[in-house]
C-alpha cells in the first residue's frame, strides 16, 4: 500500500512536472524500475542503531535518478550469508555483507561476483594491499571491503601496565589471563609465532599446513604448560566476559564485537592493545591473529548488475563507513578515512589497526582451509583435555 | 509380501487392469489411450471427464516440462555458468548454468508424478471395465453424485488418506528418494562438485566400506558406539522410567500428583532449550562444577570432565538423556503399569514372593510383552536421537584428530557433520542409507515377532 | 501383636525412605528448570555465572524481549509461531486421527503397504531431507514473504500422518461392536468417525493436539532453513538460537532464560491440565 501511494505520488510529481514544461530530462519514464535485495546483520537496520542500510540506501538511490529502486531489506549476518547464498543463489540477495573467511563457499556455488575494471581500481585506490588480498582469489577481487575482522586483547588497567601486556608471561604472572584455546580461530595464533605456516603465504593451496616439525612441537609443549596454568583459564561461550565481569579474570582476547560489553564491565579501566609476545624455550615469540575482513558481495544472479555493484561499491564507500563507524562502531578500513585524526584517536580502532597491521597474518581462505578448522580445534580440545601431553606432543 | 498380505485381507476383485484390457470391450479397451473415454460411454460422464482432465493435464506438463526433466535427469546438466566482461558497464555479466541439485529434484518429482499417473491410469481402466460389466449385467451403475456419498460411507478412507498421502509423498518421499539419488553421485566439496555433479555408481559406498581410509574406519567406530548409545539409552530410560512410575503409584506413596508433577514439569521446558543449559552447566567452569567446588565436594580449580574426557562424556551423555526421557517414559507407562491385571500381584502375594521378585516375575514380563512396539520405536528413536548429542556435546570430545566424528558421535550427529559442515552430500547420503539398512534390519525382525504385530488385524 | 506392629514400623520406614528417594530425585529433576527460572530473573548478564544463586533479581530480562525488538523481535516471533503451531496443529490432528480410524476401523488395499511404508519412513534421519523440502516449497512459490508461514505449517503438519500409531491403537481398544450397531442404525462412516469415535476418544485427542502444538516451538533446524533472511517470519525457536550466537550471547542470555521460561509456561499448563488425558491415551495406544 504504502510502496503503491509512494508511486502513486511519483508519477503525480513527475505529469505535474511535465505539464509545467519544467521537467528534467530523466523524468518517471526515464528511469528504469529496479528491485534490489540487499541483506545485513539485523543491527544495521535496528532503529536503535540508526538504521545504517536504510540510510545508505536511501542514500544511494538519490545518487542515481537513472534508476526508480525498489530496496527489499533481508537480515543476515556476516558469517551465515553465505551458507544461505550458496545454498541457493537465485533466492539471494543482490548485495549482500560476508566475512572473508566464507568466500570460497560462494565461489564453489558460482554465486559471487568478480569486480574489474575501473570499480577493481577504485578499490585499489582506497584500500591497503593485505585488505584486498584478502578478498582476491585467482587474481579477481570479490568483495568491497567495509571493515577488518580480527581479534585483540582487552585487560584491566588496574592490572596491567602498558609495558606489561607486551608479554603474555608477564600478563599470567600479574593476573588472570582468558584465551579462547579450544577455538580453532584464535589456537593457532602460538604456532605462527614459531615459523609455522598454512598454505605458504595463504594462497599456496598446495604447500599444505606446516604445522608438523620441531617448530610445531615446541609449540605445542609451550601450550600444554600453558594449560595447566592457574593463571589462564580457557574462554568458551562467552565465559572469558563473565569473568571479566566478576573480576576472575583480568584480560581476554576478542574482537570488535565486544568491545560495548567490555567498555560497559571495565568503564576506564579498559585497555585494549594488539597481541603480546610468549616466552618460548626463553626466546620472545610474537603471536599473531588471523585478520580476515568484511566485505559487500554481489550475487552472480542479479538482474541488475550494474546497479548491484555501484550498490556494493557506494555501501563500501568512505562516506558509508564513516556512518558505520558513528553509528555502529564498525572499525573503518578505507585508508582515507583511517587517517582521519577523529577516528585513528578511538583506542579500539587503533588496537584493530596495530593488530591488522602488525601482529596478524591473512587467513588464508584456500578451499583446503576448511579442512583445518576442525583438526585445530580438536588439537586445543585435546590438550585441555590432558590427552596431548609433553610426552606425546610430536 | 505386502502385496499377498492386502491381497488375503481384501480378496481378489474380478475387476483387474489385465482383465480389462483382456476381456473389455472397444471403449474400454481405449481407456488406455483416452482415460476416461470407457467411463464416459458407459454412463459415468463426469468421473470420465476427470480422468480425461487428469490424462490431459499430465500430458500438458510433460510436454512443457516433465520430458526436459527427465532427459536431464541422464546427464544431470552439464552447461557450466558463464562469464562475460562488458565493457561499457564496466562489469561482469553471469549467465546461469545448469544446477545439478535441481535437476535430480526435479527429474525425481517427474519420475513420481508419471509414477502417480501410472495409478490413476490403472484406475480408470479397472473403473471403467466395472461400468462395462455391470452395465452389460443390467446393473446399477453408479452415478457420480452417488460415487461422492460413498466417499462418506465405505471409500472414507479415499476421502480421509489422500490429503495426507499427498503432503506424505510430496514432504517426505519425494525429498527421500532424492537423498537416496544423492549417495550414487560425486555431490561434494571434494573436487568441487557442489554445483554441477554426475552419477558415479557405488563409488561412495565402497569409500565407506574401505576400512583404510579415515571414512571406512570412523563409520565403523561410529556405528558401535551408535548401537551402544541407543542399547543403553533405550534400557535406562525404560527401566527408570518403570521405577519410578511404580514408586509413584505405590498404595501408599503421598501425593502422587505432586511427584508426578516433578517430573514432568521438566519435559515442558523445550528440549533444545533444557539441553543447552544443561551443556552450559556441565562445562568446566559452568554451575555443576561451581556447586561442587563451593560444597567442598572438589578441589577448588578442579573441574569433572563431563564433556572433556570420552568416557566421562559417553556416561554424560547417557546420564542427561535419563534426565531428559525419564518423564515422557514416566507418563506412558504410568497407564500401562495400571493396567495390570491385579489377581496377578495377588496370586503373588500368596505365593509369598517379594516386591523384588514380583516385579522380575510379574511387572517386566508383562510390560515387555505389552510395550515390545514401543520399546523398539524408543530404540530406532534413540539411533537417531540427533538433539540430545548434537545440542549437548555436539560429538565431542575428539580424540581422533584427523577424522570429523567425536567420541559421542551418532551416525545422524555425523551424518549432520558430514553434510552441513563439510559438504560431503554424497557420504552423508551414503551413511543415511546405511544407518537406514541396519535400523530395519533390526526393527523388522523384533517386530514381526512380536505378539502385538502377529495379533495385528485379527478381527 | 508384636509382629503386626514390627510390620506396619516396616512399613513405615519404607515409606520414608521412598518418599525422601523420590524427593531427591524429583530435586535432581526440578533443579536445572528451577535453574533455568532464576537465569530468567537474574540481574547480572553474561552466561556463566561464579556464583550459584543471583546476586541480584529484576525483571528486566522479560522486559527487554518484549521491548528491544529493534534486534531480535520477540513478540513478532511469538505471534509467528503461535499462529503456525495453530493451524498446523490442525492440520496435524486431523491427519493423524483421520489416518488412524480408516487403518483401525477399516480394511482396504492399501492398509498394510500403508503402515509398513508408515514405518520404514520413519527409520531415516529426517533432516537429510531438509535442502530438498525448501526447493520443493521454493517450486510452488512458498519461500517468499508471509507464504513462509504456510510453507512451515505444511511442513510440521506434512509427515503427521505418519505417526498415527498411538492413535490407531486407542481406536484399536474401542468395541468393534459400537461401530457394528451403529452401521444397523444407518450411520455412514463418516457419521462414525465424527459421532462415535471421536466424542469417545477425548485422551488421545488431546495427546495429538498437544503433540502437534509443541513441534513449532521447539523446532530450530526446518525454521531456519526455510526463513533464511527474512528476519519477520522467524519463529521463537531461531530467536532463542540466535541469542546464543557470538555476538548476542552475552547481552541475551538472561532474556534466552526469560523466552524459554514464556514459552514453557503454557506447555507445562497444557501437560498439568491434560496429564490424565496424556497417560490414558498412552495406556490405551500401547495396549492396542
Amino acid at each position: 500500500m504504502h510502496k503503491k501511494s509512494l508511486r502513486l505520488a511519483a508519477g503525480l510529481c513527475a505529469a505535474g512536472l511535465l505539464l509545467a514544461g519544467c521537467g528534467p530530462v530523466s523524468g518517471d519514464s526515464g528511469a528504469e524500475k529496479i528491485r534490489l535485495m540487499v541483506w545485513s546483520p539485523s543491527e544495521d537496520q535496528s532503529k536503535d542503531s540508526g538504521q545504517w542500510l536504510q540510510t545508505c540506501c536511501e542514500n544511494f538511490a538519490a545518487l542515481h535518478p537513472e534508476w526508480d529502486i525498489t530496496f527489499v531489506y533481508g537480515v543476515s549476518d556476516e558469517a551465515s550469508a553465505a551458507g544461505a547464498v550458496a545454498q541457493d543463489p537465485e533466492a539471494s540477495a543482490d548485495v549482500f555483507m560476508y566475512a572473508n573467511d566464507t568466500l570460497t563457499i560462494m565461489t564453489d556455488a558460482n554465486a559471487l561476483a568478480k569486480f574489474g575494471g575501473i570499480y577493481a581500481e577504485e578499490l585499489q585506490a582506497t584500500n591497503s594491499e593485505t585488505l584486498l588480498d584478502s578478498l582476491t582469489l585467482d587474481g579477481n577481487i570479490y568483495g568491497v571491503p567495509f571493515t577488518t575482522n580480527t581479534w585483540y586483547m582487552y585487560y584491566d588497567k588496574s592490572v596491567f601496565t602498558e609495558e606489561d601486556v607486551k608479554s603474555l608471561d608477564t600478563m599470567l604472572e600479574k593476573g588472570v589471563v582468558s584465551f579462547p584455546f579450544v577455538n580453532s580461530w584464535y589456537l593457532p595464533a602460538f604456532y605462527f609465532g614459531n615459523g609455522c605456516t598454512l598454505f605458504g603465504d595463504g594462497t599456496q593451496e598446495e604447500l599444505g599446513a606446516d604445522f608438523g616439525g620441531e617448530n610445531a612441537v615446541e609449540v605445542t609443549e609451550y601450550l600444554v604448560d600453558l594449560a595447566s596454568n592457574p593463571n589462564f583459564k580457557i574462554d568458551q561461550d562467552g565465559s572469558g566476559l563473565a569473568g571479566l565481569r566478576d573480576g576472575s579474570i583480568n584480560a581476554i582476547f576478542s574482537g570488535s564485537w565486544d568491545a560495548a560489553a567490555v567498555q560497559e564491565i571495565l568503564g576506564d579501566d579498559m585497555g585494549v592493545a594488539a597481541l603480546p609476545t610468549y616466552t618460548l624455550n626463553g626466546e620472545e615469540k610474537q603471536m599473531y591473529a588471523y585478520a580476515g575482513s568484511k566485505a559487500i558481495g554481489v550475487n552472480t544472479a542479479t538482474k541488475y548488475m550494474k546497479a548491484s555493484v555501484e550498490l556494493a561499491m557506494y555501501l563500501g564507500s568512505a562516506e558509508a563507513q564513516r556512518l558505520h563507524y558513528e553509528l555502529r562502531n564498525v572499525i573503518p578500513c578505507n585508508t582515507e578515512l583511517n587517517s582521519d585524526p577523529e577516528i585513528a584517536a578511538d583506542p579500539v580502532v587503533q588496537a584493530q589497526n596495530d593488530t591488522f597491521d602488525r601482529t596478524s597474518i591473512l587467513q588464508p581462505f584456500v578451499a583446503a582451509m576448511n579442512n583445518c578448522w576442525t583438526p585445530v580445534e580438536n588439537m586445543g580440545k585435546a590438550i585441555r583435555n590432558g590427552s596431548v601431553t609433553k610426552e606425546n606432543a610430536a | 509380501m505386502n502385496i499377498l498380505n492386502a491381497k488375503q485381507t481384501k480378496g481378489y476383485s474380478p475387476y483387474t487392469c489385465l482383465a480389462a484390457l483382456g476381456q473389455g470391450d472397444t471403449t474400454t479397451r481405449l481407456s488406455a489411450v483416452v482415460m476416461g473415454l470407457g467411463s464416459i460411454c458407459h454412463g459415468q460422464v463426469v468421473k470420465g471427464i476427470l480422468y480425461l482432465a487428469a490424462e490431459l493435464g499430465y500430458l500438458a506438463f510433460m510436454v512443457r516440462y516433465g520430458l526436459h526433466n527427465l532427459a536431464m535427469l541422464i546427464t544431470l546438466g552439464e552447461v557450466e555458468q558463464q562469464e562475460v566482461w562488458d565493457e561499457a558497464q564496466q562489469v561482469y555479466l553471469y549467465v546461469q548454468g545448469d544446477q545439478s541439485v535441481l535437476l535430480l529434484l526435479y527429474g525425481v518429482a517427474t519420475l513420481l508424478l508419471t509414477l502417480v499417473m501410472f495409478l490413476i491410469w490403472r484406475g480408470s481402466l479397472k473403473s471403467a471395465y466395472k461400468a462395462q460389466c455391470l452395465q452389460q449385467k443390467g446393473s446399477h451403475v453408479n452415478t457420480f453424485r452417488e460415487d461422492l456419498t460413498t466417499l462418506l460411507d465405505d471409500n472414507i478412507y479415499r476421502l480421509l488418506m489422500t490429503p495426507p498421502m499427498f503432503f506424505i509423498t510430496a514432504l517426505t518421499i519425494l525429498p527421500l528418494i532424492f537423498m537416496i539419488c544423492m549417495a550414487f553421485t560425486n555431490y561434494s566439496k571434494i573436487d568441487n562438485h557442489l554445483v554441477l555433479f554426475d552419477w558415479v555408481g557405488l563409488e561412495n559406498f565402497a569409500a565407506l566400506f574401505d576400512s583404510n581410509s579415515i571414512l571406512g574406519s570412523t563409520f565403523w567406530s561410529v556405528l558401535v558406539w551408535t548401537l551402544v548409545w541407543a542399547v543403553f539409552a533405550t534400557f535406562t530410560n525404560y527401566i527408570f522410567g518403570m521405577l519410578l512410575a511404580l514408586l509413584i503409584n505405590r498404595k501408599d506413596t503421598r501425593a502422587k500428583g505432586f511427584w508426578r508433577f516433578c517430573f514432568v514439569l521438566s519435559s515442558a521446558v523445550p528440549m533444545f532449550v533444557s539441553l543447552l543449559i544443561m551443556r552450559t552447566m556441565l562445562q568446566p567452569n559452568g554451575a555443576v562444577n561451581v556447586l561442587l567446588r563451593s560444597l567442598g565436594l572438589i578441589a577448588p580449580d578442579a573441574s569433572l570432565p563431563f564433556f572433556t574426557d570420552p568416557t566421562w562424556a559417553r556416561v554424560t551423555v547417557i546420564v542427561i538423556n535419563i534426565w531428559v526421557g525419564v518423564p515422557y517414559t514416566l507418563m506412558q507407562l504410568t497407564g500401562v503399569l495400571q493396567s495390570i491385571p491385579a489377581e496377578l500381584y495377588e496370586a503373588a502375594k500368596v505365593d509369598g514372593a517379594g516386591p523384588v521378585r514380583t516385579f522380575c516375575s510379574i511387572t517386566l514380563p508383562y510390560m515387555l510383552y505389552v510395550t515390545t512396539p514401543y520399546l523398539i520405536a524408543t530404540f530406532t528413536g534413540n539411533v537417531n536421537n540427533f538433539n540430545v548429542i548434537y545440542l549437548l556435546s555436539g560429538g565431542d570430545p575428539v580424540t581422533n584428530l584427523a577424522s570429523a566424528a567425536g567420541s559421542t558421535d551418532l551416525l545422524v550427529t555425523w551424518l549432520y557433520k558430514l553434510t552441513i559442515d563439510k559438504q560431503y552430500y554424497n557420504v552423508g547420503a551414503v551413511v543415511g542409507i546405511m544407518t537406514f539398512i541396519i535400523l530395519s534390519v533390526g526393527a523388522l525382525f523384533s517386530y514381526r515377532r512380536s505378539k502385538s504385530y502377529k495379533e495385528e488385524g485379527g478381527f | 501383636m508384636k509382629q503386626y506392629k514390627s510390620a506396619k514400623a516396616i512399613r513405615r520406614r519404607n515409606n520414608i525412605l521412598i518418599h525422601s528417594l523420590l524427593a531427591v530425585l524429583a530435586a535432581i529433576w526440578v533443579f536445572p528448570v528451577l535453574w533455568v527460572i532464576m537465569t530468567s530473573f537474574r540481574a547480572e548478564k553474561g552466561s556463566y555465572v561464579s556464583t550459584f544463586f543471583p546476586k541480584s533479581l529484576t525483571l528486566d530480562n522479560y522486559i527487554k524481549l518484549f521491548t528491544d525488538t529493534t534486534i531480535l523481535n520477540f513478540p513478532q516471533m511469538f505471534m509467528n509461531t503461535l499462529i503456525i503451531a495453530i493451524c498446523s496443529c490442525i492440520l496435524s490432528s486431523f491427519y493423524v486421527l483421520s489416518a488412524a480410524f480408516c487403518l483401525s476401523r477399516m480394511r482396504f488395499k492399501m492398509r498394510k503397504p500403508y503402515m509398513n511404508m508408515a514405518m520404514i519412513l520413519g527409520l531415516f534421519p529426517g533432516f537429510m531431507s531438509m535442502i530438498a523440502v525448501y526447493f520443493i516449497l521454493k517450486a510452488i512459490g512458498l519461500t517468499e514473504g508471509s507464504l513462509i508461514r504456510l510453507a512451515l505449517i505444511l511442513c510440521y503438519s506434512g509427515g503427521a500422518a505418519l505417526s498415527f500409531q498411538i492413535a490407531k491403537g486407542f481406536f484399536d481398544t474401542m468395541p468393534m461392536a459400537l461401530d457394528e450397531a451403529a452401521r444397523i442404525d444407518g450411520c455412514t462412516r463418516w457419521q462414525i468417525f465424527t459421532k462415535i469415535t471421536l466424542p469417545l476418544s477425548k485422551p488421545v485427542i488431546v495427546y495429538t493436539v498437544l503433540t502437534a502444538f509443541i513441534g513449532p516451538w521447539v523446532d530450530f533446524i526446518f525454521a531456519k532453513v526455510i526463513c533464511r533472511a527474512n528476519s519477520d517470519q522467524y519463529t521463537v525457536a531461531i530467536g532463542l538460537w540466535k541469542m546464543l550466537e557470538k555476538e548476542y550471547i552475552d547481552s541475551w542470555y538472561t532474556s534466552f532464560a526469560a523466552g524459554a521460561v514464556l514459552i514453557s509456561i503454557p506447555i507445562a499448563i497444557l501437560f498439568l491440565k491434560l496429564q490424565k488425558y496424556y497417560v490414558d491415551g498412552m495406556s490405551g495406544a500401547v495396549k492396542g
